[in-house]
């Protein structure tokens, strides 16, 4: 539909093989550079497609709140270890849409990162969190129409355990492994599982909690204003 | 953080150096190189952060060590034999590439805590603008809301506890979640609000009508052209150079550093030395008064 999108789709259907190319024909630690670039090459689509729809002043405040709530939500300690992050941005996901749950995920992660520090992790980060609220924004209106509670958390709990937390341990296994090898990636998955188990946890509790409150408010919001209209259909 | 050059100059200059920098370290395996940046990013950290760096560092050191000693476990190759563990040999070679990967590791995370602390979000934000505005303000919006909305928290929890509904009052972890929910529901509620009427003050403001303009903080200057001469040429010539390549399995091999090592130590050392130039000239300016 839109000129710029399309040379984008079409130079990454070249860039993407060339880089996984040419990665794997340099010798030595070369693969932690080429899953980085890969990564930053996969999302580069989200963003200019959020970019060429030019959105209206209402929806970027609106990611930019929910971004944010993501992150101060961090500060309501309840419990240590316990982070919410994750049921915000999936809210965001089943609120506004699977491009703008995308959005929110990534942008949390990047300027969480501007207060605690930048590091390796930082693209898998931003891909891990966005692709939350993008699959959020995908399956659960579809899976779960009605949107009950335990639903929410079940959604939470799984999407956790089976794509935010793996991403985030790519990234730990890109970063410390001396060779890509099965025995190097089931140690890092298996040592991760805990900590994914834990935030999964914590997250499938929060949507329990606080999933319905928040979502009948960003409905309300969304329809009385009309923000992201176009992205929900 | 004044003395240094890079926290003033162009976001681009700063950006394109540790750009070089950081994908060197997390590429090169030669552990003489590996030294070099090590040191070099170890200095330039320690001169941005001052004590309060000190105290940062020993945290990464158990991380590492686990990440050394795991590599020999998981990765059996190797021609010198120290024991067997679970069966499996554990080897020299592989401790020696683990010790290795924990450097390369060190070195990134020093790096990193660098780039933090020169290039800031503003500055981040500032060289991303031109190509995606809409982007660029949803990030600033986020990083300006992330200490107003942890203030606003705050509060709400101060109200609550005064009507008897604080955190610290319940006991059970069921309290203390809903209690958790009910605070960030509120913060929504009045987050939400604020997101409309912020919009509505953009829209009679006029964004979105017009081809978004923004005011250029940074120019480059002669100086930046120097520094960005610099990183590309120093970078090119460490590659053309070469002598970085070092393979640990089965058995150690390395090739011998020779000028290439010395423009890789000068590229790592820039910010230091850019720095050390500034602290003379000032000295020196100084005592010509």
């Amino acid at each position: 539909m839109n000129r710029k999108l399309f040379l984008c789709t079409l130079a990454l259907t070249v860039l993407l093989p060339l880089t996984l190319l040419l990665g794997s024909r340099l010798p030595g630690r070369w693969y932690y550079l080429t899953a980085t670039a890969l990564l930053l090459e996969g999302m580069v689509p989200f963003f200019l497609s959020f970019e060429s729809r030019r959105p209206q002043a209402r929806d970027i405040c609106t990611i930019a709140v929910l971004s944010a709530l993501a992150v101060a939500a961090r500060t309501v300690v309840v419990i240590p270890g316990y982070r919410p992050t994750m049921a915000v941005v999936m809210i965001a996901g089943i609120a506004l849409g699977p491009e703008s749950g995308f959005i929110t995920g990534a942008v949390a992660a990047l300027a969480s990162n501007f207060f605690y520090s930048q590091g390796p992790w930082t693209p898998w980060q931003m891909m891990s969190y966005g692709l939350g609220g993008f699959l959020a924004g995908v399956l659960v209106p579809r899976l779960f129409p009605g949107k009950r509670s335990w639903e929410l958390a079940l959604f939470g709990f799984v999407c956790i355990l089976t794509v935010v937390g793996p991403v985030l341990d790519a990234s730990t296994l890109f970063t410390v492994s001396s060779r890509l090898s099965l025995s190097y990636a089931a140690a890092v998955f298996a040592a991760g599982l805990p900590f994914n188990l834990r935030h999964g946890f914590a997250v499938g509790l929060t949507l329990w909690l606080a999933g319905r409150p928040l979502l009948s408010r960003l409905e309300r919001i969304r329809r009385k204003y009309g923000i992201l209209s176009r992205d929900n259909n | 953080m004044e003395r240094d050059v890079f926290s003033r100059c162009h976001p681009l200059t700063g950006f394109v150096y540790f750009f070089c920098a950081i994908c060197f370290c997390a590429v090169v395996r030669h552990p003489m190189y590996l030294a070099a940046g090590f040191l070099a990013g170890l200095f330039y950290f320690l001169l941005l952060h001052g004590e309060a760096g000190m105290k940062k560092l020993p945290g990464m050191v158990p991380f590492l060590l686990v990440v050394a000693a795991l590599n020999p476990v998981l990765n059996p190759r190797g021609e010198t034999v120290l024991f067997t563990l679970f069966g499996r040999p554990y080897t020299l070679e592989a401790l020696v590439y683990g010790v290795v990967l924990a450097g390369m590791l060190g070195t990134m995370l020093v790096w990193f805590g660098c780039f933090s602390t020169v290039l800031t979000g503003e500055k981040i934000v500032y060289l991303f603008a031109p190509i995606a505005p809409a982007l660029s303000l949803v990030l600033v919006m986020t990083m300006r809301l992330i200490p107003s909305f942890q203030r606003k928290l705050a509060r709400l929890a101060g109200a609550r506890r005064c009507i008897g509904f604080g955190l610290e009052e319940q006991t059970r972890w069921r309290g203390k979640l809903r209690c958790g929910a009910a605070l960030l529901a509120s913060l929504t509620d009045w987050a939400l609000e604020g997101s409309i009427i912020t919009a509505d003050a953009m829209r009679a403001r006029g964004y979105g009508t017009g081809k978004r303009t923004h005011y250029r903080a940074y120019r480059l200057s002669a100086r930046d052209g120097m520094l960005l001469g610099l990183t590309l040429g120093l970078s090119t010539a460490a590659v053309t150079f070469g002598g970085m390549q070092a393979e640990f399995l089965p058995s150690v091999s390395m090739e011998r550093p020779g000028w290439g090592l010395a423009v890789y130590c000068l590229l790592l050392a820039l910010p230091v030395l850019a720095w050390g130039k500034e602290e003379l000239q000032w000295r020196w300016c100084i005592r010509r008064i």
